[in-house]
């Protein structure tokens, strides 16, 4: 188990770093770079974009420096923006550490803050849990109880209630769960509970009260509800079939203990393997969610980052991503040993 | 399982039903009314009954309150906006951006500021003069300016400002606006990575003799915090390397806006999102910024000029039916009108009246690229925008949102007059086309429409395309990118499209920054290649006549000029559309309104509380 955990572990390194070069690659192959704004505003001229390009790095050479290379100055050759983004280089003239000692980068856009204080930081006297990744962290949790809470036992029901009026209501849910967009199920839900009903207000003016937690839940686990849904449905037929469940009611079990104990257990295994990278996903953020409530997540960053070319903060955000997946697998995987006996971590 | 499974799915559901809509309407949290008793009534009418109920009661309780008007609305006077995107930076030489700006003119003032008829009138500066020749400007400031935090505003503050903006480490996006100030291009265009420090410091010795802080009796005045604290240091003198009697507008923007060194320093990069450094002198303070969330400010008492009369406190939601949303239930004073709730608002007894369209600051084009054929043919330009029907664009693209323009100032704007050169014309758009070089349709080479692949913007060009093919029979290529490519390639001459829509927006009202600044050799209009030579000659001359009747003569020689030419198609004026309670009194409306209605002046508005519905 110690092996298994400490090469998953030492996995991560070279995985982040081709995930890197993917990145910096497709970034740098887009035109335009982030000094291009809006076309109806004021362009830079070329003395400010030198000007900025020299203060945030990009005049540097992307990948290695040949041509200082050819004079001798090995430090130099790697002083490129890709090195001195992820191990180190110099930045204003001096040699700073990157990625790898948890130094994100500078914003190209939010000019002065770094990419760890927009994303990793609280505002002025809240808790780490207020930060951008800290919201977006407690929605996709709070979004995961939601689809797993009412999933599975939906999927559950439905399949032991098979082709019975619940049955068609779950998959009703799950079919317009998996159709509807969330954009559209979020304006919905937003004109039926704070326009109609006056239950919650449209903008939330603190994300204090749980209240209004509740509508980004439920538009955000909606989809994943409806999935979890299905696969418990079709999980449990499945096992509902098999040989064991027959003679474990020809024992003379209950039928509370026949689902509880050998069907549940058998059909959630599926449900897991979902659930993992499921979590890496919400926790990731949505950018449509963020937008529509104006919840301060870190989903947004990452969009915009793309359209703006805000370098640092795309590079930054995707391989933080690439971990939340990893680890989200890795977790999953040991979560298997436990469901099943028969799966050995080798 | 079957019983207990069902059982507790339905209470899963009754409790988070219950959980919703159990809790009443939320209420604002702080509730400041001069009259409690009314408000407790009002308050226990709600809460009673079942959420149904609690809406009738509602309404019941809003008619009551109309009727009596004794009663004031149980709400605390707060002016609420949306402005739409989150700003990426809050700094006086670094933002560029119009939600940036909002922010900036509510917590600063320059030594000018405009009036609600857009004239230059006097902000933290009680007077200016130029020499004869417009080479030196002097403006004297007020005596006693204050800081919101009750420190001393001098001259002294000014000079900081400028020069920082002209800082070469600074690097704002605007730093090109004050390159009139002797010594500034220079400055600002040294190269960091090869200049010595000395010769570094000579540049910027000369910029500091330009911007020039002195006291009563004609001398500098005193260095670092002793000049901070002169009370005498009122007086900054300009020197400009030629005559711009334009400049005094100029200092009205938000480059010169007057951000504490001390505080700069000590929040480094990050200063500006934190309040306890963000001390302004202007009508508002910045009581906190909650990124994404809100921002607050106050009235400040220590502002020499008319005080504030409510508290402002924007939101960032980007979503417009959203925004849209809050708006119709009361949790937004003012919003921007969309063009797709357009309808809707107009259908709308109530909506209707609450919504303010009006003349905005930009003016947009088609531009053709001067030197990629066949736009380098004036018959074939002045054939595509005769070939425009302007009216139908308004009417059926933009859904009335926008006046039609054939010149390039906008209405509103000093300079503006109205043209009726290249206008809506298919008979002689075709016999243009027979009339240049290449004769006849079939013989133009391709042509392609770029644009930043939006829904609008689709919808946009594929209309123009389609009135080009109905008119003139030509078929034109629809070539959309991605936006943020699509700012790149139109940013440099040799990548501009052949054909794309652009815009101007002033930034500050002089004709001077839509003629010279944009449409001189070397200016924005280089991107499409335009230079004329007697264009650049009569803005030349205009910008440095002191008299201003001549120059506005000469200015608008120019703009003729620039319409004879038919460089570009003219299209339309954009419009401000804002909807707004009515419970908000006293806006002033200008072009120039950055972000929201009446942002221009935002000291006269006031919330007449009676209007509002309690609840």
């Amino acid at each position: 188990m110690a092996r298994f955990l400490i090469r998953r572990l030492l996995w991560l390194i070279p995985v982040m770093f081709v995930v890197a070069i993917i990145t910096f690659v497709l970034m740098h192959m887009a035109p335009g770079g982030p000094f291009d704004k809006d076309p109806s505003q004021r362009q830079v001229d070329a003395v400010t974009q030198k000007a900025l390009n020299a203060q945030f790095g990009l005049d540097k050479e992307e990948w290695l420096d040949f041509a200082a290379l050819s004079k001798g100055d090995i430090v130099g050759f790697f002083d490129t923006q890709f090195f001195t983004y992820m191990i180190g280089g110099t930045v204003k003239g001096q040699w700073r550490c990157g990625f790898i000692c948890g130094n994100l980068g500078l914003s190209f856009r939010q000019r002065g803050l770094t990419v760890q204080d927009i994303v990793l930081k609280p505002p002025e006297g809240k808790a780490p849990w207020d930060s951008k990744a800290g919201y977006s962290l407690r929605l996709g949790l709070l979004a995961l109880f939601f689809a797993m809470l009412i999933g599975v036992p939906l999927g559950v029901v439905s399949a032991l209630r098979q082709n019975t009026p619940v049955d068609y209501a779950s998959l009703f849910i799950a079919t317009s769960g998996v159709t509807v967009p969330n954009f559209v199920f979020g304006i919905f839900l937003i004109i039926i509970f704070a326009v109609f009903l006056h239950a919650v207000p449209v903008v939330p003016t603190s994300w204090d009260s749980p209240l209004v937690w509740i509508l980004p839940t439920i538009v955000l686990g909606f989809g994943l509800l409806a999935q979890t849904a299905r696969l418990t449905r079709a999980s449990m037929l499945e096992v509902m079939r098999q040989d064991y469940i027959r003679t474990a009611r020809a024992k003379g079990l209950g039928e509370r203990v026949v689902v509880w104990r050998h069907m549940l257990k058998n059909a959630l295994i599926p449900v897991v393997t979902i659930m993992g990278p499921a979590l890496a996903g919400l926790i990731t953020g949505s950018f449509i969610i963020e937008t529509m409530f104006a919840f301060p997540g870190w989903g947004r960053q990452f969009v915009t980052a793309i359209q703006q070319r805000d370098y640092s903060m795309i590079l930054a955000t995707t391989l933080i991503f690439a971990l939340l997946i990893q680890i989200a697998n890795m977790t999953v995987d040991l979560i298997y040993t436990f469901l099943d006996p028969r799966i050995k971590v080798n | 399982m079957k019983k207990s499974a069902l059982f507790a799915i339905i209470a899963v559901f009754v409790a988070l039903v219950v959980v919703a809509c159990g809790t009443p309407a939320a209420p604002p949290a702080v509730v400041q009314t001069s009259a409690p008793v009314i408000q407790t009534q009002i308050v226990e009418k709600v809460q009673t009954g079942a959420p149904v109920v609690q809406t009738q009661v509602v309404e019941k309780v809003q008619t009551v309150v109309v009727e009596a008007t004794a009663a004031p609305a149980a709400k605390e006077k707060v002016l609420r906006i949306n402005l739409g995107s989150y700003p990426d930076i809050v700094d006086p030489q670094k933002s560029s951006f119009v939600n940036e700006i909002a922010h900036l003119n509510l917590i600063y003032e320059g030594l000018t500021k405009f009036n609600e008829k857009l004239e230059t009138v006097p902000g933290a500066a009680e007077s200016w003069k130029y020499n004869d020749k417009a080479t030196e400007l002097t403006f004297q400031l007020r005596p006693g300016l204050k800081y919101s935090d009750g420190s001393l505003l001098n001259a002294a503050r000014y000079k900081y400002s400028l020069m920082r903006n002209i800082d070469p480490h600074t690097a704002g996006e605007y730093a090109a606006i004050t390159d009139e100030i002797a010594g500034a291009p220079e400055w600002r265009g040294a190269d960091l990575s090869t200049i010595s420090d000395e010769d570094l410091a000579k540049l910027q010795a000369t910029v500091s003799e330009s911007v020039a802080a002195l006291d009563a009796s004609g001398q500098p005045c005193k260095e670092g915090a002793d000049g901070y604290a002169q009370e005498d240091c009122l007086t900054l003198k300009l020197t400009l390397s030629r005559p711009a009697p334009y400049f005094h507008t100029i200092m009205g923007i938000w480059v010169s806006y007057p951000a504490k060194q001390e505080n700069i320093e000590a929040g480094g990069d990050i200063w500006w999102t934190s309040p306890k450094y963000q001390i302004g002198n202007g009508p508002f303070i910045l009581k906190n910024m909650e990124p994404f969330v809100r921002a607050r400010f106050e009235p400040n008492a220590n502002y020499w000029g008319d005080k504030a009369k409510v508290p402002i406190e924007y939101a960032y939601i980007t979503d417009s039916a959203v925004a849209f949303q809050a708006y119709k239930n009361n949790e937004f004073d003012i919003i921007g009108l969309a063009a797709e709730d357009l309808e809707t608002v107009k259908a709308d007894a109530t909506l209707s009246k609450e919504a303010n369209i009006y003349p905005g600051s930009c003016t947009f084009a088609v531009m053709f690229h001067q030197k990629k054929e066949p736009f380098t043919d004036q018959k074939v330009r002045e054939a595509f925008a005769m070939a425009l029907d302007r009216d139908g664009w308004v009417k059926d693209v933009l859904r009335g949102l926008g006046a039609p323009t054939l010149t390039w100032i906008p209405p509103g704007y000093p300079g503006y007059k109205a043209s009726d050169s290249w206008g809506f014309d298919p008979d002689a758009a075709k016999k243009a086309i027979a009339d240049s070089t290449y004769g006849s349709v079939d013989k133009l080479p391709e042509i392609t429409d770029t644009f930043s692949d939006t829904p609008r913007n689709r919808t946009r060009n594929e209309w123009l395309v389609s009135k080009w093919k109905e008119v003139l029979g030509v078929d034109v290529k629809l070539n959309p990118v991605e936006s943020t490519t699509y700012t790149a390639l139109t940013k440099d001459q040799a990548t501009a499209p052949q054909m794309f829509i652009l815009g101007w927006c002033a930034d500050y009202p002089d004709q001077q920054n839509w003629l010279s600044v944009y449409w001189k050799t070397g200016g924005f209009g280089e991107r499409i290649a335009y230079s004329n030579p007697d264009f650049d000659k009569l803005v030349d001359e205009a910008d440095q006549t002191v008299d201003p009747a001549k120059r506005a003569d000469l200015y608008q020689q120019a703009q003729d000029l620039l319409i004879k030419g038919a460089p570009v198609a003219f299209m339309w004026n954009n419009v401000n559309s804002y909807l707004v309670k009515p419970w908000v009194t006293g806006l002033q409306l200008t072009p120039q309104d950055a972000g929201w209605a009446g942002a221009q002046v935002p000291t006269s508005i006031d919330i007449d509380a009676s209007k509002m519905p309690s609840q």
